[in-house]
């Protein structure tokens, strides 16, 4: 094997042969053979999306995840790319060690053979396309163990089913800052290194007890005090579920005198209260809904059905009218499979109706109407602009 | 659970700077040889900065891109099967980036005379 290279005599002479003039060239060649490891397929070529390179040179990780039996996705610390393999008619050699011509001209040692290897070769390389996070698995795990408060014997028992921060970084598509922000969403805590999301009557029972102090403290909803919570709670339930409680369905602020407030979500609080109402039947008969669904929130609180979008869906076509709890996190992830099962629920759907269902599916600056064009039909229905599924359904 | 595949080498300035040459056709070693330690050929630039690669019995003119998208090089970490269709399985280390490539668009000019001039 040639390794220890071609001389400076031999490169002239083939120079000689393929009359090419020397004058016309720069003093440097690169001699180029394959490398011990070149034909192993051993390398291969990523091509990065803007702000990726830079991380990397940052230092900053990127990280591949998935099982095998899903898509791989790539992770850069804040965002989330599909990869696929793209062909080329063309070969594509990559070559440690080698010189561009401005290089070569910044160079103090101008005249020599430069011996570079080929540490490897293809005809393809992945592709990367920017992506939602794959986020609905992250409540399903954590759905396999709600925390049912700190009385329960089965919290003290094992801990199989339960995640850690790092736990979810290796089972989740999606990257570490999408994963942190979703936990926020959805209302996780951490108890003891494990993210866990309050089962639900857990959960309504600690809103509860604080919105009947609220009431008979008769404080404003704007400003909740902390520290009256934790002493009048705290025989009651753990002082960091009453915090996590006041945290879920408030905003925290500290006023001039460093004393920690919360200003109560009504929305979210109304909102969780239908939720509790709607789960115990199928459907409800609208008006009477209403009726016991104002009455059951907090004094000073005003229900609006809009408050319940993405939870409810409300049927103005039945006599009576009806509302059932459809939870938009309980609908599949994949855009196609989403519509379909949006489509089998109800045949027509208004634009109002639809886009709660819809909108996190949303890639990075599309529409709703631009979803609704691609994967629904519009028609007219007494009037109003309507949308059906593109396809039969079965 | 499963381990993240890829990791990056570490520290900013670490990573090595590497050139991809785009050529026509497919890389083959003369009969009866190994790929690895075999010559592609010489690679030379004009005054201009038009490289000028001389493979086997054919000169071929190229130019230099500077790539929109720049390359990450992975480089896969104790041999395994190759990438399936679902992603890349395995654990891969980001060896070096590839901002620049060497474009072999055109067709070879062979070489007319066969004799190499002895030295």
């Amino acid at each position: 094997a040639a390794m220890s290279g071609r001389s400076r005599a031999e490169v002239q002479a083939t120079l000689q042969t393929a009359k090419l003039d020397p004058a016309e060239l720069l003093p440097a060649v690169h001699c180029l053979s394959f490398g011990p490891q070149a034909g192993a397929g051993e390398c291969c070529l990523l091509q990065l999306e803007p702000g990726l390179c830079a991380e990397l040179e940052a230092g900053r990780s990127l990280v591949i995840r998935g099982e095998k039996d899903e898509q791989a996705v790539l992770c850069s610390k804040d965002k989330t790319y599909e990869m696929k393999i793209a062909d080329t008619s063309n070969m594509l050699l990559f070559i440690p060690g080698c010189k561009t011509p401005e290089e070569l001209n910044t160079d103090p040692t101008p005249c020599n053979v430069i011996h570079s290897q080929i540490a490897g070769f293809s005809n393809n390389y992945w592709e990367l396309r920017r992506c939602r996070p794959k986020l609905k698995k992250l409540r399903k795990l954590l759905m396999e163990d709600p925390y049912e408060g700190p009385d329960r014997h089965k919290d003290q028992t094992t801990t199989f089913s339960r995640y850690t921060t790092e736990d979810l970084l290796s089972l989740i598509q999606a990257s570490e800052d999408e994963i942190l922000h979703q936990l926020q969403v959805i209302d996780a805590c951490k108890i003891e290194e494990y993210w866990r999301i309050l089962q639900f009557d857990y959960e309504m029972k600690l809103l509860n007890h604080v919105t009947q102090l609220i009431d008979s403290e008769s404080w404003s909803l704007s400003k909740v005090p902390l520290r009256t919570c934790l002493e009048e709670l705290g025989s009651l339930e753990p002082r960091e579920m009453i915090e996590h409680i006041l945290l879920s369905y408030g905003r925290k602020y500290v006023d001039d005198g460093g004393e920690v407030y919360f200003e109560m979500h009504e929305d979210k609080i109304c909102r969780a209260i239908a939720q509790m109402l709607l789960q115990n039947a199928v459907k409800f008969n609208l008006s009477e809904f209403q009726e016991v669904w104002q009455q059951s929130v907090p004094e000073g609180m005003t229900t609006r059905l809009d408050q319940l979008k993405g939870l409810a869906l409300v049927d103005r076509s039945s006599r009576p009218e009806t509302i059932f709890l459809l939870k938009v996190e309980d609908l599949p992830e994949d855009t196609q499979e989403r519509f379909n099962s949006l489509f089998g629920i109800r045949e027509k759907w208004t634009e109002v109706d639809i886009t709660p269902y819809i909108q996190d599916l949303c890639a990075e600056k599309q529409t709703v109407g631009a979803l609704l064009t691609k994967y629904a039909r519009c028609s007219m229905l007494n009037g109003v602009k309507v949308y059906n599924s593109r396809r039969p359904i079965s | 659970l499963c381990d993240p595949l890829l990791s990056c080498s570490g520290g900013a300035g670490a990573l090595a700077r590497w050139v991809l040459v785009e050529l026509q056709g497919e890389v083959e070693p003369r009969q009866g040889r190994e790929l690895a330690g075999s010559l592609l050929g010489d690679l030379h630039y004009t005054c201009e900065g038009v490289p000028v690669l001389i493979v086997g019995h054919h000169i071929l003119y190229g130019k230099v891109v500077q790539l929109e998208k720049p390359f990450a090089v992975l480089v896969k970490q104790g041999g395994a099967p190759q990438p399936s269709p679902g992603g890349p399985h395995g654990h891969y280390t980001v060896t070096a980036l590839i901002k620049t490539k060497l474009l072999f668009k055109t067709r070879p000019k062979p070489i007319i005379t066969h004799v190499p001039k002895k030295v």
